[in-house]
Parts: structure tokens; sequence; C-alpha cells
């Protein structure tokens, strides 16, 4: 072994130090607390959250100038914005940057941070994993976009049918770009997924057994097994077509003998989990948001987590009715669709819920619950149009129009989308101790619901007028006559996609404004129920003092309060200061956190380097490999945690954070 | 307090506006030629009388919901009440509400799975007509149906020329990527995949011209990928197939037609065939497209004026005014309209002129000699063909004697 562990002299450190400066092999441990190379290489599951979070922000943007760019060319008839091959490659990469590279990061940032600290937990299982994970998420995406300027970017679609994306029909690059960093985000997703299942199996607080467990951290775990079951297969579907593509293999081959809807099946199997694992975080984020702002429990809690479950397997039995103009077959389609409308039931049952959740509450109506309200109502109407598609006679005349496009934007974006920025309003004082202006708020708020019901509602009239998707263009030989026509809805979709972006800006301003301003949020704003509340905004870099012992689903509430026996109304016994007072009281004298690591973004890193080498030249990608062999061995001959990196608690001798050595 | 009248009308504008939306959309006034919610055929009425009631259903359905959350709102917004009863749910109201939509959903899939099966059907199939998608256009061939008139196989492409009141089979293939067939006054979409035939079922009630388009992305021109569907009175649409089977007619000696015809014979005829045309050593001109095109093949242009469109239906081989002419006609003229063709009045010159001049500047496609690396030089759609305006007059001429 080249790299042979060898003990340093632990030298004196400021506060500013977390963790002692061991060396192993070649490199040094990482040390900083403060500066760029806290976040590089730290493993801490807050900030890995918040660096997901950016990077998901940062693509959010990028697919919405692709999505303001097909909107300008569809604006009107004959569209000169942007040629065939580019407006190909641009709806592409709006689906695929929105899809893998905003909401399923988003997800993965909500869950990294929220996860640990709603069950009590002071990191995940395997943080040098999860960091791993982030930097394969970050470098995949950077790997896809790299496309534009290296030969253009994918243009089959995300959904990528072959034979479309076979070398012949698509000579660039771009698919090749788009597969392999598919993969590499997969194995992203594939060790996120384990990572936060073995967390929330294992490292809940005392007491807090699965149904007692916050709703949200309920649905991301329904998320991860998704993601579990999913990921590898979306993956093989990869390995088949980059093999197709880079080593002349002939899956997808008719002369070959080969059957084009092999491609459909494993896209789908993947794909329509897929549609679930977006949208349970935001179910999620609204559970949590709506009882906070009722003033009472979430409705039918078990019903809840039961139906995400539900959801969970039977959204592996309906992928096929993605294909029901495919030509399955009568027997297929019918089983395909009854299975599609048994699902809209446990979907069902969470609007019910939600809806009754607010039933005899105390609404109080912050952006936050705004968001939540806006999510059940516009979901709703995407999940009804879900219904309408389950009847396959009637989803091969909408199938492939703008129906469709308008149906699962009003679940994306009226169901991810609000429930993402419903988490944002809501847990922004959580994450950086200061809160959001509401006033903007209400203006983003209002803007994005006006903006995606013009941009998505007309839609639902283009499709079912007979307009197909996928089209650079549209004629006005078939725009019908009257006012009403393809014209007037695809201008109106179209100035709504403005308005719906400067809501959309709002909230960068919003967040502008907020990082300036001093004022510090209160401990608790929202008069909120779950554990990550019962700990200081931001929280500490080991979140809890003490680790909670858990009685109640609603622990924090219920630390706050308790019932009138006479009314049963709920009166205040205790305020969030003194909960966290008591808690800093008994806090824990000894604290063991993980250390921070440089392989994992080494060893990430190496990633794209082999995939660029696999597209242009071979001997790239045995550098790549070397490196990310020299990777995995100091990765593996690292201990997770320096030996002497206890914390001596501050809490517990209120004196600054400090090492001791041992 | 006014900010949450003000969100519950906005609120319940969105929702009152999709259910309003899906129901007016449902009759909505625009004709547009490719509305799917005016079935001209029994397969597509199938379909409409499915989806009707199961829009309205849904729309009830997001109204009542719509309706009990602003009921909601208003009715529990923050006045000062006490924090309430913490009640974790109320097990029976849950299953009861659980139960509802799933009977409404079981009722609606009895339904769905009588259509499924109705639109499955092919036994009693009258007609059989073979279409075949490639990048950009479909191919129609018709095998030898006796009882049609159809004694030798009819190869058409852009416009599928039928009887009314028969019930015709579609046998759909691709010869390179999925493309999708639909038409939708008549039916719902089938895919045609490569390496499969697939059936759809498409009959139409009245002579008319019904608009479709391709609907599986299928490359570049996908938008541009149109079709039409024709139908015709069963006694028209034995004057079609007799018009369709009729002998070659060489154009007059020292016309300019007959120049075209040897402009056609050096180029065109590598790819695109015209059944009866000879060379000038007597043998029969054999088109070779699977040498110079990928997929395989290039539309037929034996009686290219008995067609309204070329190039996949992309472009309109009638005059706008005449086009609409025959679209227009009543029902009970179309078909004589229809088989009157293209005559030389009423040919659409700028755009066939174009077309022959620089076909890859009117439609993207891949012809580039920079982009048939992959394909081995073989082209994706017409090429550009450096023809001279001479050349481009004497071909209209001759492309005009193919009636």
């Amino acid at each position: 072994m080249a790299i042979i562990e060898r003990e340093t002299e632990v030298t004196a450190t400021g506060i500013d130090i977390a963790t002692p400066t061991t060396t192993y092999g070649v490199l040094k441990r990482p040390v900083a607390a403060t500066g760029w190379r806290a976040w590089v290489f730290t493993v801490d599951h807050k900030k890995l959250g918040l660096m997901y979070g950016a990077t998901a922000m940062f693509f959010f943007i990028v697919g919405g100038v692709e999505a303001l760019l097909i909107r300008l060319q569809l604006a009107a008839p004959n569209g000169k914005v942007l040629n065939a091959d580019l407006y190909n490659q641009m709806f592409t990469m709006h689906a695929t940057t929105m899809v893998f590279l905003f909401v399923m990061p988003m997800a993965a940032g909500f869950a990294n941070y929220f996860i640990p600290l709603q069950i009590g937990a002071r990191d995940v299982a395997f943080p040098r994993i999860n960091a791993l994970g982030f930097w394969l998420l970050l470098f995949g995406g950077i790997f896809i976009n790299l496309s534009w300027f290296l030969g253009g970017a994918a243009d089959g679609g995300w959904f990528m049918y072959a034979p479309n994306s076979g070398p012949v029909f698509s000579p660039t690059h771009g698919i090749d770009f788009w597969a392999f960093g598919l993969q590499i985000a997969g194995v992203a997703s594939l060790t996120g997924s384990i990572n936060l299942i073995v967390t929330v199996l294992n490292m809940r607080a005392p007491g807090m057994t699965l149904m007692k467990m916050p709703i949200f951290t309920w649905m991301m775990t329904v998320v991860q097994f998704l993601l579990l079951f999913a990921v590898p297969v979306i993956t093989v579907a990869l390995f088949l077509l980059s093999f197709q593509r880079n080593f002349g293999a002939r899956f997808f081959d008719v002369a070959a003998g080969a059957d084009p809807l092999l491609w459909q099946h494993l896209f789908w199997i993947f794909g329509h989990p897929e549609v679930y694992i977006l949208v349970l975080p935001s179910f999620g984020i609204v559970s949590e948001v709506l009882p906070v702002f009722s003033r009472k429990p979430l409705f039918g809690y078990p019903f809840v987590v039961f139906s995400g479950a539900a959801i969970g397997f039977v959204g592996w039995g309906v992928w096929a009715h993605h294909m029901f103009a495919s030509g399955l077959g009568p027997v297929s389609v019918a089983v395909f669709s009854l299975t599609t409308m048994a699902i809209a039931v446990p979907t069902g049952v969470k609007i019910i819920n939600w809806t009754l959740t607010m039933w005899g509450g105390k609404l109080v109506f912050s952006t936050a619950m705004k968001f939540s309200i806006g999510l059940i109502v516009l979901f709703t109407v995407g999940g009804l149009s879900g219904v309408t598609h389950s009847v396959a006679p009637s989803d091969t005349q909408q199938t492939d129009t703008y129906y469709i496009v308008a149906h699962f934007h009003y679940v994306l974006f009226g169901g991810a989308v609000l429930g993402i920025f419903s988490g944002f309003y809501y847990w922004w004082p959580k994450m950086f101790g200061k809160m959001l202006s509401e006033r903007l708020g209400n203006w983003n708020f209002w803007l994005m619901v006006i903006g995606m019901n013009l941009t998505f509602g007309p839609m639902h009239i283009l499709g079912l007028q007979g307009q197909p998707r996928r089209m650079y263009q549209w004629t006005e030989a078939r725009a019908g006559e009257g006012l009403f026509n393809f014209a007037f809805w695809n201008l109106v979709a179209s100035i709504g996609s403005f308005v719906l972006a400067v809501g959309i800006l709002l909230f960068l301003i919003n967040v502008v404004i907020t990082a300036r301003n001093p004022t510090k949020s209160p401990l608790d704003p929202w008069n909120s129920r779950s554990l990550e509340w019962m700990t200081s905004n931001p929280p500490k870099e080991h979140n809890f003092d003490v680790i909670p012992t858990v009685h109640h689903l609603d622990e924090f509430f219920h630390r706050k309060y308790e019932e009138d026996p006479a009314t049963h109304t709920m009166r205040q016994i205790a305020t969030a200061e003194e909960v966290l007072a008591e808690q800093e009281r008994n806090a824990d004298k000894h604290i063991h956190m993980p250390s921070p690591s440089y392989w994992p973004i080494v060893l990430a890193g190496a990633v794209p380097i082999i995939t660029f080498g696999m597209i242009f030249s071979h001997l790239i990608a045995v550098v790549g490999g070397v490196i990310l062999l020299f990777a995995s061995f100091g990765w593996a001959l690292e201990p997770s945690t320096a030996p002497e990196s206890d914390f001596e608690n501050q809490a517990a001798h209120g004196t600054a954070l400090d090492k001791v050595g041992h | 307090m006014t900010s949450v009248w003000i969100m519950l009308v906005k609120k319940s504008r969105a929702i009152l506006g999709f259910a309003a939306i899906s129901i007016v959309a449902a009759s909505c006034g625009t004709n547009a030629p490719q509305d799917t919610w005016q079935p001209k055929g029994p397969n597509s009425k199938i379909i409409d009388d499915l989806q009707r009631p199961v829009f309205a259903v849904a729309g009830i359905i997001g109204l009542i919901v719509a309706v009990a959350v602003i009921y909601t709102l208003i009715k529990y917004r923050d006045r000062g009440q006490p924090i309430p009863e913490q009640t974790h749910g109320k097990p029976a109201l849950e299953i009861t509400l659980t139960i509802i939509p799933a009977l409404i959903l079981a009722v609606v899939a009895v339904f769905t799975f009588g259509a499924i099966f109705k639109l499955a059907k092919t036994d009693d199939t009258e007609m059989i007509i073979n279409v075949t998608g490639q990048q950009w256009w479909w191919e129609y061939d018709y095998p030898t149906q006796n009882e049609f008139g159809i004694t030798q196989p009819i190869i058409s492409s852009g416009q599928l020329v039928m009887p009314v009141g028969t019930k015709v089979l579609l046998r759909e293939t691709s010869r390179d990527v999925i493309h999708s067939y639909w038409i939708p006054a008549l039916n719902g979409k089938r895919d045609a995949v490569p390496g499969r035939v697939q059936t759809l079922r498409l009959e139409a009630d009245a002579p008319g011209i019904y608009a479709g388009q391709c609907t599986e992305f299928c490359g570049l021109s996908h938008a541009n990928m149109r079709m039409e569907a024709v139908a015709l009175s069963k006694a028209d649409f034995a004057k079609w197939v007799a018009n369709q089977q009729a002998a070659y007619v060489a154009p007059a000696k020292d016309s300019l037609a007959q120049q075209g015809e040897e402009v056609f014979l050096n180029q065109c005829v590598r790819c695109h065939q015209v059944n009866g045309l000879m060379r000038a050593d007597g043998t029969p001109a054999i088109a070779a497209p699977d040498e110079n095109v990928w997929s395989g093949s290039a539309p037929n242009l034996t009686h290219l004026m008995s067609r309204n469109t070329f190039a996949g239906a992309s472009f309109d081989l009638l005059s706008k005014q005449c086009r609409d002419e025959v679209w227009n006609a009543p029902s009970d003229v179309v078909g004589t309209k229809y088989l009157a063709g293209v005559t030389e009045e009423c040919l659409n010159q700028k755009d066939l002129r174009s077309w022959l001049r620089n076909a890859p500047a009117m439609l993207p496609m891949y012809a580039n000699a920079t982009q048939l690396k992959a394909t081995g030089g073989k082209y994706r759609g017409m090429p550009y063909l450096a023809l001279t305006e001479d050349d481009i007059s004497k071909l209209v001429a001759y492309l005009l004697t193919l009636k």
C-alpha cells in the first residue's frame, strides 16, 4: 500500500478549527471550519443540504431560461427564435434539467438538511457518502450541460425513445453526454437513498417509533425506497444506450432483431416511480406546513403515511400508461388503465386529509401556508386531468398533445414546485436564521400562481384542440378559426410564462434582501411542531445539545402546549426558548461528529473524467480511472471520524466550541 | 382580511376557470382541424362518448374540492380563536372518503374496458391499408382488394384516401424511428414502430378531409410530418382507385413536360418511382431509394397531382384559394372537387419550385454531407440537387402531367 496511515502531532488550534490535523499518506485531513474549504470538504448534512439546494436553484434558473425560450418560439405561428435542431435540444434539456437537476436535488437538499433534524440525529449514517452524492450530482449536472459547448445537447426528448436516440438519428455527442451525465447523477441518487434509509431506520431519537416520525421524513423515506429500486432500472437502460452509441451494441436496432419498445418499458418502469419521486417530497413538506399553520395535527396521519406507502407500491404497476398508443394490446392496456385509476385513490386520500387538517383549525395565512394551499388546489387539477388519462381510449386522443403538457405541469409545478417554495418560506429561518419577507413572499406567491395558470391552463385547451407537443413550430393551417384558437392560447401561455418568471425572480430578490437584512428571526417563528425546531436557528453543527426523547408525534408542540381538560383547547405551558434552555441544561458533554474529508470530491471528480474519456478518448478515461482508484484507497484508509475529534460541548461548559485531544 | 378575500376569489377563479375550460373546450367553436372533441366516425365516437362524462365527473370533483377548500379557508381563518383540540383524525370518515372515489373509478373502469376492447376489434375489417412511417412522411400501400376494384397494389403518400362508411384497418409500421398515426376526427393515435405491425381502425361517416399529425417525436421535422385522411363516397373512391391504376401517359413529344421527363430520369428517378416510366432505351425506370436514402424509401410520384400535398403533407400542392375550395366544400361535392386533382392554374408553384430548388432550406432534414457520416453517405430527407431554374420549370411541367 502506498498510502500509509500515520499519526502526526496535534497542534493547538483556535476555535475556528473543529477537527484535528491527522495526516494520512499524502494528504492532511481538511480542518477548516470557515471559508470555502469548510464547504468543499464538509461532510455536514446541513452544509451539504444547502449546497444541494443552491445547485438545484441554479439549474432551476437554467431550466427556466430554456422554458422561456421554448415559449418565445411558440408564442406565434412558424416561430423563428430557435431552429428545429436547437428547439429539440431545448425541450430535451428543459425536462432533463427540471427533473434530474432541479426537483430531485432540491428534494435531496431538503431531505439532507431536515431528516436528521426531524428524527433527532446529529448527522446521516454515512456522512462521506453523503458528500460524495452531492459532488456526483453537481458534476453530473455540469457534465450534461457541457454538451451545449461541445457540439450540441441531447435532442431526443427526456424520454429518449429508441431508435431515435441511436447514433444515426442523433449524430452529435449530446445524447452521450446526457446518458453518462444522468448515470453520474444516478449514482448520487442511489448512494443518497441508501444513506437516508439507513439513517431513518437506525438513527431516530429514543421514543420515536416509525408512527411518531414526522410526515416529511416519512414521505422522504418512501421516496428513498422508490429511488433505490427505480434508479437501477434507468441505470441499465442508460448503459444499453451508451453501449449502443459508443461501442456498437445493437440493443434497440430493429435490423438486428431488437424491439424498440424495450427502451420504453425500461424507461417508464423507472419513469413512473420517478413522478412520485418528484412529487412525494412536496407532499411531505405540505403535510408539515398545513398542520403548523392550522394549529392542528395532520388529519389522519396513519392514512397519509400508508397512502404515501401505497403510492410507492402501486407506482410500480402503472408505467405502461405512458404507452397506451404504443400498441401493447387491449389486455395490457386495460390492466394498466385499471392500476392507474387505482393509484388515484391514495392520491385523493392526501387531498382529503390536507383539507380536513385545515377543517376546524386556526388558519394563519403565511406565505408558506399559501403555497401549500396552492398545492392542494392546483395539484388536484393535475391529479384529475391524470385520471382522464387513465381512461385509455381517451388518452389515445390526448397523449402527446399539449393536454399532457398541461397535466404534468399542474402535477410538477402545481405539486412539486409549489411544495418546494412552501418549504423555502417555512424553513428559511431554520436554515439561515432570518425570515424571508412575507410581503415580497405574497407577491412571489400570487405571481407564480397566476403565472402558472396562465402558462399551463391554456395548454389544456390547446391539447384538446389538437396541438401536438414537441413541435418546434405550429402552423396556422391547423390552428382553427375565431379568437380562441391556437394563436390566442399559445400567446396567453407565453405571456403567462413571463409572469411566472417574474414571480420566481421576486423570490430571488427576496433571498438577496433577506441576506442583507441583519434582523434575526425568532427561535420559533411559526409556532412549529416537530423536532427540527427544537434547536437554534440555524442549528448548531451537532444539531442538538442533547438527543431528545420523543413521546409524541409533534413532540416540540407538545412540549410547548398541553390540553385544557375542560375545553379540549390547547394552552401554552412553555415557550420555545424555555424548551431550548431545558435542552442546553442537559447538554451532552462529549459529542462525536464525523470529520471533513478530501476524498468525496476527489472521487466524484474522477467520474466525469472517465465518462468524458468514454466519449472522446479512452486514454482520458484511464487517467480518470487512476484518480478514482487513488481516491478509493484514500477513502478506505481514512477513518470516518478522526480519533480525537470529540467536541467538548460549549453549551455544557459555556465556552466556545473546542476540541479535546486524546 | 382583505388579502384573504382576494386570495379566495382568485383561487376560485383558477378552479372555475379550469372547469369551464374543460367544458368549453369540449364544444369550442374554433373548428381546429385536429380538435379531439369533434368525432367524425364511429371509432372516435366511442372515445368521445367515454371522455365527455369522464371530463364532466373530473370537473365536478375538482369543483367540490375547490369549494371545500375555500369554505374551510373562510370558516377557519384565524379570528383569535384558541388553539383547537389536537384531533388526529376520524377513521370512519377517512374510509368513507376513500371508498367513494374508488367506487366512482370502478364505474369509469367498466366503461373504459368496454371501449378498449371495442377499439381493438379487427375481425370486422372491410378494407386494409398498409401505412409506413418514415422521416418525415407516410406511405400508403393498398394491397389488392378486388371488392374495391383494387386489382393491383396502389402506393401513395401524404393523403390517405378511403371510402366512407367502410371499416378500414390500418396496418402500421415504420422504416426508421417510431412515428404515430393520428387523425383525431376518426380515432386516437397508434404508434408506428419499426419491426412491428400494429393496427388502427378508421372509419369516416361522411366524405371530407380530416387532418392529422405525427405525434411521436421523430426528429428534426417532426413538426412538419402531417397527414390527411380523405374520405370519399364509395362511387368517388372507385373513381380514385381507377385513376390510381390508370396506365402511365408519357408527355407529348417536344413539350416542356417531355424535357422535364428527361430531367426526372436523370435526377429524380434515383429515389422516386413513377410507375410505367420508361428510359430512352425502352427499359422501365426503377427507382432505387434504398441506395440513396437511409430509411430506404421515397414517395412514389406516379399520380402526384391526384394529391393535394407534397413532402409528407408538409406543403400544399394546391394554391391557397384552390385548397380552401376543396377543404370547405360541403360533403356532397368534396369528392368531386378532390378528384379534380391539381391543375396548372391551381398548382402551388411557389412552394413546389422552392422545394425543387433547395429542399433542405424548406424543411429541416439531415441532408447535408457533414451530417451523413453516420449513415454512410445516405440522405435522410430530400437533398439539395443543384437544379437550374430551367430544369425546375421543366420538372414542374412534367410533374403536372402525373395526374
